[in-house]
C-alpha cells in the first residue's frame, strides 16, 4: 500500500498462489480511518483479488459474524496505526481468538508498523513518547520494532529492554518485509533498494544487531526451497510513517 | 452530563446543549477537550467540535488516541487533568472502553472526576460514565459494562433507535444489568457527583425516562426534561452586518416562541452595539 510502489502487495498476493485470492483489511490501529480504507481498494483493486475489509467502529453496518469472515479469506491484512489501541479493539470483539484460529488454519497473515508488531510476543513502539515494550499476540516467539531507519531513542530503548530480558527479535526499516513460515524466518524483502532488516539478540549483556540480507524485490527472487515454502505464512513488512498517516491526516491543524 | 444522542454541530438543533455545556464549563475561556475514541478519532468530528466550542467561548483541544504520533508534545495524563471538562464523542462504546483501559485512561479520567473536572459524553459516549449501557458495538444491541462512575445504567437514542429500548428492558428484566435512564437524541441528564440534579433537552418534548424493575415488573417513569433557550451563538465572532441581517430575518418571518424571543433580544441588542462601536 506504499503510494506508487507495489512490490510488497504484489509479493503478498503472489504467496497465495491462486487466482483472485481473497483478502481483508483490518483498519482497527488507525481506527478504521476511511482514507486509509479507500487506499487498500486502490492498492487490493479486484480486478487482482477479492478484497473486503472490517470495521471493527461500525459492526452494525458490516458482516454479522466476523470470523466467519475471516476464516474464508487467503489473505489477513493489517493496516498501521497504534498497536495499543489496536489490540484493546481486538480483544474487544475477540478478534485475537479468531485470528489465532486464521493462523493455525494457515491463512497468511501480513500487516504494515502496528500491523507488523500485533503478530509477534513482544514489540517495541515508539508511536508516542518514550518507546515501550508491548506484548503481543505471540504467533511469533520474537520481538520486533519498525521504522527501525534513523529513530536513535527507537534503537537505544530496543538495546535496551534486550538487555533487560526482551526476547531476541526482529528490526525492520521502513520498506523491509519479514517472511516467516510458522516461527522461522525464511527471507527478508524488500519494496526500497536499501531497506533493511536486522536481527537483534542479547548474548551475555551485550545486543548483537546482524544484517538480515535483504532482498529489493524489483531484482527478482529465487524460489523459496520446498521446506521453506510451507503455507503458514505471515509476512511483517513495514512501510514508514507517510504509510501509516499521510501528512494529510494530521490531526494538529485542527488544534490551532 | 450524559446526552442521549446528537450533540456538537448536528445539523444545528442541538446548540442549546453545547451552550449550556460551555456554560457549565466555567467562565473565562474554560478548556474543554474532546475524547473521539469512540468513533476512531474522524477528523470531521474534531473540525466540528472544535468549531463548535471556539464560537461559544471555550478554549477546545482532542486527543486522538489513534495518532498520537502526530501530537508528540502532549503528555496525556496532565492534558486531561488540565481541563474545565471532558467530552466524550459517540461511537462503539466497546472499543472506546477497551482501548481506554489499554492506555490506562480509565484511570486518569477518574482522576479527572475526582478532581471536579466536568465529564460530559454522546451516545457512547455517555453510557460509559454508567455501571452498565445498551451498545450496538457488535451489531445487535446487547448490555455492557462502563466505567460505573455513575450508579445506574443507561440506554442512548432511547426513542431514536427502535432496537434498543426492547433490548434495554429485556437486560433489565433478566437482571443483567440496574436500574437507570433512557435518554433520547438531543436530551441530557446532568448530575452533581453521583445525584441527577435534572434533565434538559434542546428538543421540546424529547423527555428522558427512568426504568426500574419493581417486584419483577418494568416500571418506567416520565422524567420532565427542560427545555434550554434557544440562543444564537455569540455575536462577538459574528460579522455584525450578518448579526443584524439574521435578526432582521427573524422578526419578520415571525418565527419566534417564548424562548426564542428572548434570545433574538439579546442578540439584536448585541448586534446594534457593535454596529455602533463600528461607527465611532
Amino acid at each position: 500500500m506504499e503510494a506508487g510502489n507495489p512490490l510488497l502487495d504484489d509479493y503478498v498476493l503472489a504467496l497465495a498462489n491462486k487466482p483472485r485470492p481473497k483478502i481483508c483489511f483490518l483498519a482497527s490501529a488507525s481506527g478504521d480511518a476511511d482514507h486509509y480504507i479507500v487506499r487498500f481498494y486502490r492498492a487490493f483493486d479486484a480486478g487482482r483479488c477479492e478484497p473486503s475489509h472490517v470495521s471493527l467502529f461500525r459492526r452494525e453496518a458490516g458482516a454479522p459474524d466476523l470470523r466467519t469472515h475471516l476464516l474464508e479469506q487467503d489473505i489477513i491484512y493489517v493496516g498501521g496505526g497504534s498497536v495499543i489501541s489496536l489490540l484493546g479493539v481486538w480483544r474487544a470483539h475477540g478478534l485475537d481468538v479468531v485470528l489465532r484460529e486464521a493462523w493455525s488454519k494457515g491463512i497468511l497473515l501480513c500487516g504494515v508498523s502496528a500491523g507488523s508488531l500485533c503478530w509477534f510476543r513482544e514489540a517495541v513502539t515508539a508511536f508516542h513518547g518514550e518507546p515501550q515494550r508491548v506484548e503481543g499476540l505471540d504467533f511469533l516467539p520474537w520481538s520486533n520494532t519498525v521504522h527501525y531507519d534513523g529513530e536513535q531513542a527507537r534503537d537505544r530503548s530496543y538495546r535496551q529492554f534486550l538487555v533487560d530480558g526482551l526476547c531476541p527479535g526482529y528490526a525492520a526499516e521502513d520498506g523491509a518485509a519479514l517472511h516467516f513460515v510458522g516461527e522461522r524466518l525464511v527471507r527478508a524483502v524488500s519494496s526500497r533498494p536499501h531497506a533493511r532488516a536486522y536481527r537483534m539478540r542479547c548474548v551475555r549483556g551485550r545486543v548483537v544487531k546482524s544484517a538480515i540480507r535483504t532482498r529489493y524485490l524489483a531484482e527478482g527472487l529465487p524460489a523459496l526451497s520446498p521446506a521453506a515454502a510451507g503455507r503458514r505464512l505471515s509476512v511483517a513488512p513495514d512501510s514508514g510513517p507517510a504509510e501509516v498517516c499521510p501528512p494529510t491526516a494530521i490531526a494538529a491543524g485542527a488544534r490551532s | 452530563m450524559a446526552i442521549g444522542g446528537g450533540g456538537f454541530g448536528s445539523t444545528g438543533r442541538d446548540h442549546a446543549l453545547d451552550a449550556y455545556i460551555a456554560e457549565l464549563a466555567g467562565p473565562d475561556r474554560p478548556r474543554i477537550c474532546l475524547l473521539p475514541t469512540a468513533s476512531g478519532d474522524p477528523k470531521e468530528q474534531i473540525t466540528r467540535f472544535n468549531a463548535t466550542f471556539r464560537r461559544l467561548g471555550c478554549s477546545p483541544s482532542h486527543l486522538a488516541l489513534f495518532r498520537l504520533g502526530d501530537q508528540p508534545e502532549v503528555e496525556v495524563r496532565e492534558h486531561l487533568l488540565a481541563q474545565d471538562a471532558i467530552y466524550v464523542g459517540g461511537g462503539s462504546l466497546a472499543n472506546l472502553l477497551a482501548i481506554w483501559r489499554t492506555h490506562g485512561l480509565d484511570e486518569v479520567l477518574r482522576e479527572a472526576w475526582d478532581a471536579g473536572i466536568l465529564l460530559c459524553g454522546v451516545s457512547a459516549g455517555s453510557m460509559c460514565w454508567f455501571q452498565a449501557g445498551i451498545t450496538r458495538s457488535h451489531g445487535e444491541p446487547r448490555a455492557t459494562r462502563g466505567l460505573g462512575f455513575l450508579e445506574g445504567s443507561n440506554c442512548v437514542h432511547y426513542a431514536n433507535d427502535a432496537a434498543r429500548r426492547p433490548a434495554y428492558h429485556a437486560a433489565m428484566l433478566a437482571g443483567g444489568i440496574p436500574g437507570g435512564w433512557g435518554v433520547p437524541d438531543g436530551t441530557a441528564l446532568v448530575f452533581a457527583g453521583t445525584e441527577l440534579l435534572e434533565v434538559v433537552t434542546g428538543r421540546p418534548g424529547c423527555d428522558a425516562h427512568r426504568v426500574d424493575v419493581v417486584d419483577g415488573e418494568l416500571v418506567e417513569k416520565v422524567c420532565e426534561a427542560r427545555v434550554l433557550e434557544d440562543r444564537e451563538p455569540d455575536l462577538a465572532d459574528v460579522d455584525p452586518a450578518l448579526a443584524e441581517f439574521r435578526a432582521q430575518r427573524r422578526r419578520a418571518s415571525g418565527l419566534a416562541g417564548g424562548s426564542r424571543v428572548s434570545g433574538w433580544r439579546h442578540a439584536g441588542a448585541e448586534g446594534g452595539e457593535v454596529r455602533r462601536a463600528g461607527r465611532g
